[in-house]
């Protein structure tokens, strides 16, 4: 993937969940509306690749001034995320020389793949997942699971045992999958499906959306680094 | 500055520790209190989880979502009320216990000297059984109006 193509699907797909999670907001309160009506008519912006370098440093701006209003994130890491994926595109834009910006959209990436990979040593290294009661407990009584039917998961605690090591696994070896663009499709498919189901399971869809925005940035960044190794 | 770069400096560089352990969680109780008749309701939870969400619903949340995200905002809030108390984390689950009462007029009769209160029940494993804490009580106020201190 090149580094413009990348940066456009990091834009788009970015824009698209933007304006979805703006129009969330509409009914709000007055002081929500007036910063989420913006927010979405520069997504929609953003998407259309209209003035994008002011845009994403509006949308920049706007992202703080909602850690102002909600005193830190509304949706903890998918907003973390989002003002990481903006910063990022923003420096591509402002910074002098192309391997500046280049170094800018491979921090996005660098990112991408911590995120997986320290969600899952944080995982490693608590006795408590290691031997699957972490997820016993987010279904038996955390906040997160959308239905009370989804509660009886926690009623298989053997199940939720392998569950619970297949996502350390995959957390772990997830920087390994960039060693050939096969290998790191396949091992986004995965991640795509895992955030898939945290949505579908514990209603965490802004982070399916914002997760994908970041992956043209590793996609990019494979290549990047293999064609300089060769 | 400083609580700016507070805000911003955990998005530029991330912990990424997503369930690294469980902790206590919240549930947000209210009821509602009417001074004029010196009465009140039983505690009711805060936007209970249905029994049974469809596949249906569940894609339907991928793009349409705003109760449920609202709902982790002010779980969020319930936390940092009890790790770092402040009157924004208080008043924001305010503001919403009071719109549900009144978008889904669930106090008939309602007037200026009717009130609302809630308090923050926390869920915590010890050992097999599952204990309830209450950690936190909020001031009444008018779901009408100004604060009642």
């Amino acid at each position: 993937m090149t580094y413009e193509l990348a940066i456009r699907l990091t834009e788009i797909i970015m824009g698209f969940a933007f304006a979805q999670q703006s129009i969330e907001h509409f009914k709000s309160a007055f002081d929500e509306r007036i910063i989420f009506i913006p927010r979405f008519i520069l997504a929609i912006l953003l998407i259309a690749g209209l003035y994008t370098p002011w845009v994403v440093a509006l949308l920049l701006l706007l992202g703080m001034l909602l850690l102002n209003r909600f005193q830190g994130p509304y949706n903890g890491g998918a907003d973390r995320m989002s003002l990481l994926i903006m910063c990022c595109i923003s420096l591509t834009y402002f910074l002098p020389t192309r391997q500046w910006q280049e170094m800018a959209f491979g921090y996005l990436a660098i990112q991408l793949i911590l995120s997986y990979f320290i969600s899952g040593w944080v995982k490693l290294v608590n006795p408590q997942w290691r031997n699957g009661q972490a997820l016993v407990d987010v279904f038996r009584f955390s906040a997160y699971p959308v239905s009370e039917s989804l509660r009886g998961w926690a009623q298989s605690p053997r199940v939720l045992l392998v569950m619970s090591w297949l996502v350390i696994i995959f957390e772990l070896v997830f920087p390994l999958s960039i060693l050939s663009n096969i290998s790191l499709i396949i091992a986004l498919v995965i991640a795509a499906s895992f955030h898939l189901s945290n949505a579908f399971f514990f209603g965490l869809n802004r982070f399916f959306w914002i997760w994908l925005a970041a992956y043209p940035s590793i996609l990019w960044f494979q290549q990047r680094i293999f064609a300089t190794i060769q | 500055m400083w609580e700016a770069l507070k805000l911003v400096l955990p998005a530029i560089i991330p912990s990424w520790n997503f369930f690294d352990v469980i902790v206590p969680s919240p549930r947000i109780q209210y009821l509602i209190l009417d001074s004029e008749n010196n009465s009140k309701t039983e505690w009711k939870e805060f936007r209970p989880r249905p029994q049974h969400l469809s596949v249906w619903k569940m894609i339907v949340r991928m793009f349409w979502n705003p109760v449920w995200n609202e709902s982790l905002f002010i779980m969020s809030c319930a936390e940092r009320l009890i790790e770092q108390p402040s009157q924004h984390s208080e008043d924001e689950i305010f503001k919403r216990i009071k719109a549900d009462i009144i978008t889904n007029k669930k106090v008939n009769n309602l007037n200026e000297t009717t009130q609302v209160q809630f308090r923050l029940v926390f869920i915590r494993r010890e050992g097999d059984v599952l204990k309830e804490k209450v950690e936190f009580h909020s001031r009444s106020q008018t779901i009408i109006g100004e604060i009642v201190r």
